[in-house]
Formats: C-alpha cells, structure tokens, sequence
C-alpha cells in the first residue's frame, strides 16, 4: 500500500468527520437522507474504493455520535436513531442532568464502536464462505428478508400484505419508464425509490397541509420552547471514568449482542435491547441512564455491524443498513454492482484496514469534540439553523435524484411511492419492511406474472 | 398569507418560511445541477449537492428558527 493511499483514506475519513459532524448537530437530520447521497456522489467520482469505504465507516460513527447531542440536549432527535431515547432524555433533562448525560453516552458510544469493529470484522470473515455458497440465492434471501422483518415487527399482519403491492408498485414504475424509453431497458431505478421511502412520512405530513382544513387545524400559538443546560465543568474525558461499572457493563453486552442480529432494523434493535436493560433498574433516573448509554453503544454496533458484515461476506445488501444508507457501497452503477462492489474489489486486509482507521479517525476526533464543545455548538446550530431549511433541503435532494434517475416523471414516480411509503408507515410497517421489498420486487413480480 | 406556525417533526416552522424554503433551494438545486454539463453524471450530482447547500444557507440567513432559547439555571 502506497503513502499517497494511506493519505487518500486519512482525508476521506477526515472529510466525513467535519461534513457529519455540522449534520449530526442540526436536529431532524435523517441519517439515509444524509448519507445516501454524499456517499454516492464520493463513489462515482471514482474515489478509491478503501477511501469510500473509510469515509463511511467515519460518517456513521460521527453521525451516531453526535446526533445524540441534540436529543439529550435539548430533547430534539438528531436523527431517526436517537428518536429511540427521547423519552429518557426528556426524563434526564427534567432533573437537569442533561449536560453530565451527554459524556457518559459518548463514553458508551465508544464502547460500542470499540467492540463492535473488530467483532463484525470477525464474524464476517467466519461468513465469507457460507456467503459464497448463498450468494446465487440472493433475490431469493430479499424475499425472506421481508416476510422475516415482517414478522419481527409490531404490524405483522399488515407488514405481510404490504410485501406484495410495494413490489408491484416499484416494478411498475421501472415497467413504465422502460416503455416510454426514459431509461434504458432494464436499467434497475434503486437510489431515488429509496429515498422515497425514506422521506414519505415528511412528505405525508406536509400533503395533508395542503388541505385548508387540516392546515388549520395543525396551527399552532407558541414557537418551540427550549431550554439549554450550563456546560458541565467536570474535566473527566476517560470514557471508562465517565460511566459507572453497570453503565459500562450494560453498554458492553448490549453492544456485543446486537452484532449478531445484524438483519434487524438499527431502531428497532436498539429500543429493544436499551429499554430491556434499562427496566432492570428501578429507579427512575437511573433507569433512564441506563437506557440512553446502552443504546448510545448499541446504535453504534447495529450501524457498523449492518454494513460491514453483510459488505464483508457477501457482498450483498441484506440488512436494513446496507441496504438504505450504505446503498452506494453496494451498488451505485456503473462503478459499482452487486457483482462488482467493495466486497468483490477489496481483499479482508484491505477492508479490514479502512474500517479501523475511519473508525478511529471519526471517533477520536469527535469523543474529544463532543467532551468539550456539544452544548456550545448545539446553542450554535439552534439559533442559526431554522427547521424550514432543513426540510427544504431534504425535499430538495430527492427531487435532485429523482430526476437523476429517470428524469422529470420520476419526480412524481418518487412523490407516489412517498406517499405510499409514508402512509403505510404511520400505519406500521417499517422502513425495513419497504426496503427489503424494493430489492425482492422483481423476483415477486415476475413470480406473480407466471416466470422463474 | 399570516403567519402560521406549525409542528412538523419535532420542531416549529413558520409556514411561509417552509413555502419559501422549498421552492429555494429546489430551485437552487436543479438549477446547479442543469448547468453542469449534462453528460457527467458526478458533475451533475457534485453540482446539485452544491446547489442544495448554498440554498440551505441562504434560507438560514433569510429565516430565524421558530424556538425560544432559555439557558437552563445549571445543573444540580
């Protein structure tokens, strides 16, 4: 490996730490949405592919990070993530102990990384041969990947009847720019019909607006109340110091476990095994630290081990991370394919070794960012950042790739399957649900019109 | 139009704001992206991105966010 490599992979993941840090602060900042579309733009321009790969290892573990600030902060989720612990951080803000919080869950977020780095390194490599073997299946692993998340999730019944018309609504989509020649035959439409997904429920919520009606009743009187805590003086910054031995402990197990459960959905998996830990604790208070420092390690583990082991041994997306945000990793035509991506280009050393160093790189920068200036900084971004820009900014990047895709009528392609999206998920099916029937779409449309 | 304030996820926006927002930086989006040379597709996506950014910052002069900021009176 050359030095200019080395140097190539270092400022990749120095970029991502400066872009995802700003992002990770602003409150409501979607993680596909942000990083879907940086990440693709990174691989066509035909950066290295140990230098994409570092980029968003660093991202992630800069984003999660610091997208817990906001929420413990001031009691707005930084992303969907963290939108798992406001309740606890609206109980730990109350008893005005949220700037002491916000180091103990960047202490419990390093751990997290810590252990989950080399643990999903490990598992993948012991997969990479069963991944070999199941790899020709893989249209097939979509399809039991979306009843399996259906299955696993609240709404199990109506997750199962969603499969089958989300399918066919993609697919009908593709079928239809195909005829009209707006892309050329065959051409798979992915990056845009996810982030239709992903955006529906903001889209649902400001369609309803347009109706007189609904729009007056939303109105309200008073402009958001906040309060901001007094920086904590405590000069502490060994993670191990700053949380207790059961914080620590918890922390650790939860972000060891959830490393094996790497298909689930991230949010899902972190409530899970957060509130479980947390309700082993009676107290109050003391329940709810519990549960935002484990899950601070957990959001941690799920996000690295949903995209490095499916990366690493199979080279297909088949977990909820690999196939939203880490999407571009996979496949992002013409530089990569799923017969052509990082898992086929790079060997495990090489994987192995843009993983560590972002990783490291992200989380030393921002654990020391974060020890000494979050609550400044989110002071910052409160009062310069209005929320109206960044929902413009969200509706303005999948119209972008919308048309990027498939033109003009794939802006109303991808309006449709937002709303679509979106109502089905207040209704409670979840991004998992809809993303693994994005990629099992075509198998099921062409087992349904009689082909194999 | 009056002012109009309301709450979508999570956090306060001033209607006309949003209204303003939207069309802003769309425009500011697509109208990067179709200036780059329409046969390079990073180019193309490098320039909306930068679209997208320069309208977010406008926006974040034009509009003050809709929240009362009030220091906590320190911790206990």
């Amino acid at each position: 490996m050359d030095a200019s490599l080395i140097i190539w992979i270092v400022g990749a993941a120095l970029a991502a730490v400066a872009i995802y840090t700003f992002i990770g602060f602003i409150p409501g900042t979607d993680e596909t949405s942000v990083l879907l579309p940086i990440t693709l733009a990174i691989v066509l321009a035909g950066v290295e592919p140990m230098a994409v790969l570092a980029f968003f290892i660093a991202a992630i573990v800069t984003l999660n990070l610091t997208n817990v600030m906001p929420t413990a902060l001031v009691n707005l989720p930084g992303g969907v993530m963290s939108s798992a612990m406001i309740e606890h951080a609206i109980e730990i803000k109350k008893d005005g102990k949220s700037a002491q919080v916000i180091k103990k869950m960047a202490a419990a977020s390093a751990i997290g990384v810590i252990i989950s780095v080399p643990l999903s390194l490990s598992v993948a490599f012991l997969l990479r041969p069963v991944g070999q073997a199941i790899a020709p299946y893989g249209a097939w692993l979509f399809i039991i990947g979306a009843i399996f998340l259906s299955l696993i999730s609240r709404a199990k019944i109506l997750s199962l009847f969603a499969i089958v018309p989300l399918s066919v609504l993609f697919m009908a989509l593709r079928h239809l720019y195909w005829g009209l020649g707006v892309v050329p035959d065959q051409t798979p439409i992915t990056v845009s019909f996810f982030l239709g997904i992903t955006i529906g429920p903001l889209l649902v919520s400001l369609f309803r607006l347009l109706n007189r009606k609904t729009f007056e009743e939303s109105i309200i009187e008073d402009e958001k109340h906040i309060t901001i805590p007094v920086r904590d003086s405590n000069p502490e910054k060994n993670p191990l110091r700053l949380l207790n031995r059961e914080e620590a402990t918890h922390a650790g197990i939860g972000g060891f476990l959830v490393n094996f459960f790497f298909v689930l959905s991230p949010v899902g998996l972190t409530i899970l095994v957060g509130e479980t830990f947390g309700r082993r604790f009676k107290e109050k208070i003391k329940r709810a630290f519990m549960s935002v420092t484990t899950m601070s390690a957990v959001v941690q583990a799920t996000y690295l081990s949903g995209i490095i082991i499916p990366l690493l041994a199979l080279g297909t997306p088949l977990s909820p991370v690999a196939i939203g945000p880490g999407n571009a990793l996979f496949r992002a035509e013409p530089v990569f394919s799923l017969d052509n991506n990082i898992h086929h280009i790079l060997s495990v050393g090489q994987f192995a070794f843009a993983v560590v160093i972002g990783a490291t790189i992200a989380l030393v920068i921002t654990y020391l960012f974060i020890t000494r200036f979050a609550v400044d900084f989110t002071r910052i971004i409160l009062k310069k950042v209005p929320h109206e820009a960044v929902l413009g900014l969200f509706i303005a990047f999948i119209v972008l790739l919308a048309y990027m895709d498939a033109g003009l009528i794939n802006i109303f392609g991808v309006l449709l399957i937002g709303l679509l999206s979106g109502t089905l998920n207040r209704m409670g099916v979840n991004y998992g649900v809809q993303f693994m029937s994005l990629y099992a779409a075509p198998l099921i449309v062409q087992l349904l019109s009689g082909g194999v | 139009m009056k002012k109009s304030l309301l709450e979508i996820w999570g956090d306060v926006v001033e209607a006309k704001a949003l209204v303003f927002s939207i069309v802003i930086i769309t425009t500011l989006t697509m109208g990067a992206h179709l200036l780059a040379p329409s046969d390079n597709d990073t180019l193309g996506l490098f320039a909306g991105i930068g679209g997208a950014v320069s309208g977010f910052l406008i926006c974040a002069f034009l509009f003050k966010p809709r929240r009362i900021i009030t220091k906590e009176e320190g911790d206990r």
